[in-house]
């Protein structure tokens, strides 16, 4: 089974780059065998025809070149047997031979070489005795040879040379051997100044089979190489993303439901330990967010539940029996409240739901945050007289863009807050002002406080600080809540400040209007 | 049979109240977790309402304390559904529990279940030779003819009824039978008593002088 893993495709293009890299060096190598084996070749075949030419150069250069025999050359040996090639090539082959016994006592000398042609009476041309040394046996060297006299008369012939070894083209440059390849040899041929001709070849099938082995071998280690190279790095690849399946699993679990699911991380200091610390921190955030909605709609359920219980009990225990109309009344009046109860809840449910979602964009009308906090004073008075609670304002004006309804609910919400935890003949006290970039409202009350421990719980939903709470009617548990989302709707920030005992100050700072428009009149 | 009912929600309670009590139950109140928790150690109540959801000590705590004392049957009322909770309610010892809205009927009904198995009784029938107690409809049957009791005198006769064998003190007959708001003078009982042997028969209720009332444990027909 193959699939598109990422190692998979990893390893393919490290494949095909060391394969690339591989061919590149490996036919480098190839190349560079065999100029040097064909350089080595070539400079075997110079050095023998340098001989061979030196030799025939020395008995060319022999006194009597008067006595020459009229009539063809070459001499009988060679030149009699024009039929069997065979046995021209034994004579050939054989000539050189009983040359090294003879010099071995006076040593390598042309003069000698010489001496010894003149000494016989038909001047054959044999090649010296370093020639003799340098070619060998036919089976043991398979240089081949041949030379010709000036007038184009073959001289001499070894006798593993090929039968249509033609003589050589006259070369360009005369005096320096010159390097040819033919028939699958490879050729030296030398033409001196006199004329005469020297030819020193070598079969290529040797080298060729050698060249063969060299890219045997090249290729071998190459692929060698490869597979050592692609092993290492699916090892590596594998190891390397192991903590990519890690990651995988985990998101599978919290995927699956398992929230509490994290990544174990290995090496935080590489970039998949860090990959997996910031999925760890997205999967807490996660976690905490769905563990906050899961609590309020917990909450929310059950803030809906009890006031539909009430109506429900109320309902069946009026219908039990014949009542009075006094008493159907009261059933009404209690199922009526409850219903009311779930109005008010719901609407605050569908607030908080609209603030958050950002579905209404907050309108941006040019308020004066004073008016606006007058208008809720005057609102929430019926609240405070009855409980002999003082309402003061301080009031500067201060401009500032915003939703004007949502503003004041804040307000109400606010003022009735301080109003509701207040003691009775306390103070409530709404200012407004301006602190430089930003427009304040502080709700400041002289109720009983709030402990310390609930002053961060505050703006959560259904959070009620007092543990004595109260099912007081209008008091959903989210108030304080749709006031940080309304100022926070408005690009504002909300802060709390409390001592137990002594009372709450609340304190809202919103954005100031960036340039206000000029007074139209200033009182 | 007295009840006690501990809920924060005052119109819940006023309304689980007067509908119990037009059941024949009576009721004692609480509005909240420390209230409640005193009362339930106090007396002995044939079953305790409680909500989950308490002002200063929640149910959770008023029954975890409660269970270390006393072993009165517990129906949890809450307006949490999660199966977390219902398993916490029953794991920390009580009897039943109900989520909020629930209808009446099948609170009467958990109410009935409960005092019956605290009481050992299965069957909702109770049968004392020819008079037999349906405690579900509340009504007395004597040789096939039904006959009419007061409310009073049918919780009486039930309390007796299920607590038979026993000699049963004016004193909790008293306790069990009116709640904290009755004024009615303890002496009240004899007269239903008598009432009762009248309506039915008159050996059914033995006094036991000094002591109480007893009705005899029926041998097995």
């Amino acid at each position: 089974m193959i699939r598109p893993t990422l190692p998979g495709r990893l390893l393919a293009w490290i494949a095909l780059l060391l394969a690339g890299l591989l061919a590149g060096i490996g036919l480098a190598a190839y190349q560079w065998i065999r100029s040097e084996r064909l350089a080595r070749l070539d400079e075997a075949l110079r050095q023998r025809t340098a001989v061979l030419a030196g030799d025939l150069r020395f008995w060319s250069a022999g006194p009597a070149r008067g006595f020459f025999p009229a009539g063809p050359w070459p001499g009988p040996r060679s030149g009699t047997s024009p039929v069997g090639e065979g046995a021209a090539a034994t004579d050939a082959r054989e000539a050189p031979a009983p040359l090294p016994a003879r010099p071995a006592e006076d040593g390598n000398r042309p003069a000698q070489s010489g001496t010894h042609v003149r000494e016989a009476e038909v001047r054959v041309f044999r090649p010296g005795f370093a020639a003799s040394l340098l070619f060998g046996e036919a089976d043991v060297d398979d240089h081949y040879y041949a030379a010709w006299d000036s007038s184009g008369h073959q001289l001499l012939r070894s006798a593993d040379a090929p039968g249509d070894l033609p003589r050589p083209e006259e070369p360009k440059a005369p005096g320096r051997p010159v390097m040819a390849e033919r028939a699958g040899a490879r050729e030296c041929s030398y033409l001196s100044t006199r004329g005469e001709r020297v030819l020193v070849g070598l079969p290529l099938a040797g080298h060729q089979a050698a060249l063969r082995r060299s890219a045997w071998w090249i290729g071998g280690a190459a692929g060698g190489v490869l597979a050592l190279g692609l092993g290492g790095s699916w090892f590596l690849a594998r190891r390397a993303l192991q903590p990519l399946d890690a990651i995988g699993a985990a998101a599978d679990r919290i995927a699956a439901g398992n929230l509490a699911a994290r990544i174990e991380v290995r090496d935080p200091r590489d970039e998949l330990g860090h990959l997996a610390a910031v999925l760890n921190r997205t999967f807490a955030r996660l976690e905490t967010t769905l563990n906050e909605q899961r609590r309020f709609t917990a909450d929310a359920s059950h803030e809906m539940r009890t006031p539909l219980a009430v109506i429900i009990a109320e309902a069946q225990a009026a219908l039990a029996r014949p009542r009075s109309g006094g008493e159907y009344r009261a059933t009404l009046e209690t199922c009526l409240e409850a219903a009311q109860d779930m109005r008010r809840l719901v609407g605050a449910l569908l607030d908080l739901a609209r603030l958050e979602s950002g579905v209404d964009a907050v309108p941006h009308a040019t308020l004066d945050l004073a008016e606006l906090a007058a208008a809720g004073a005057e609102l929430v008075r019926p609240l405070a007289e009855p409980r002999q609670i003082q309402l003061e304002r301080q009031l500067a004006p201060v401009l500032l863009a915003g939703d004007p309804a949502r503003l004041r609910q804040v307000i109400v919400n606010l003022l009735d807050n301080a109003i509701h935890y207040n003691f009775d003949r306390g103070t409530v006290r709404i200012t407004t002002r301006r602190e430089g970039g930003w427009a304040v409202l502080e709700v400041a009350d002289t109720g009983r406080g709030i402990a310390p421990e609930h002053q961060a719980h505050v703006f959560r939903r259904f959070y009620r600080a007092d543990a004595a709470r109260s099912r007081a009617a209008n008091r959903t548990g989210l108030g304080l809540a749709i006031v940080q989302a309304v100022v926070e709707a408005h690009s504002g920030r909300i802060t709390l400040a409390s001592q137990l005992g002594l009372g709450t100050t609340v304190t809202i700072r919103l954005p100031v209007l960036a340039d206000p428009p000029p007074p139209a009149s200033s009182a | 049979m007295r009840l006690l009912v501990v809920e924060d929600e005052p119109r819940l309670l006023r309304s689980l109240a007067q509908a119990l009590r037009e059941n024949g139950y009576a009721v004692d109140t609480a509005e909240n977790g420390p209230e409640g928790l005193y009362k339930a150690q106090q007396l002995d109540y044939d079953a305790v309402l409680l909500d989950v959801m308490l002002p200063q000590i929640d149910g959770w705590t008023v029954l975890g304390t409660l269970r270390r004392q006393k072993s009165t049957p517990v129906l949890m009322l809450t307006a949490r559904d999660a199966a977390c909770d219902r398993v916490r309610g029953l794991d920390t010892g009580a009897d039943d529990y109900l989520v909020k809205p629930f209808d009446l009927s099948e609170l009467f009904a958990r109410i009935r279940a409960l005092i019956r198995r605290s009481t050992g009784q299965v069957n909702p029938r109770i049968t004392l030779g020819d008079v037999t107690l349906d405690t579900r409809a509340r009504a007395v049957v004597r040789a096939g003819q039904p006959v009419a009791l007061t409310a009073r005198e049918y919780a009486i006769l039930e309390f007796l009824a299920l607590h038979r064998g026993e000699v049963v003190s004016r004193r909790t007959l008293y306790e069990h039978l009116f709640d904290e708001n009755d004024d009615t003078l303890s002496n009240l009982i004899d007269v239903h008593v008598f009432s009762i042997r009248k309506k039915l028969r008159p050996g059914l209720i033995a006094t036991r002088r000094g002591q109480g009332y007893c009705v005899e444990a029926e041998p097995p027909a």
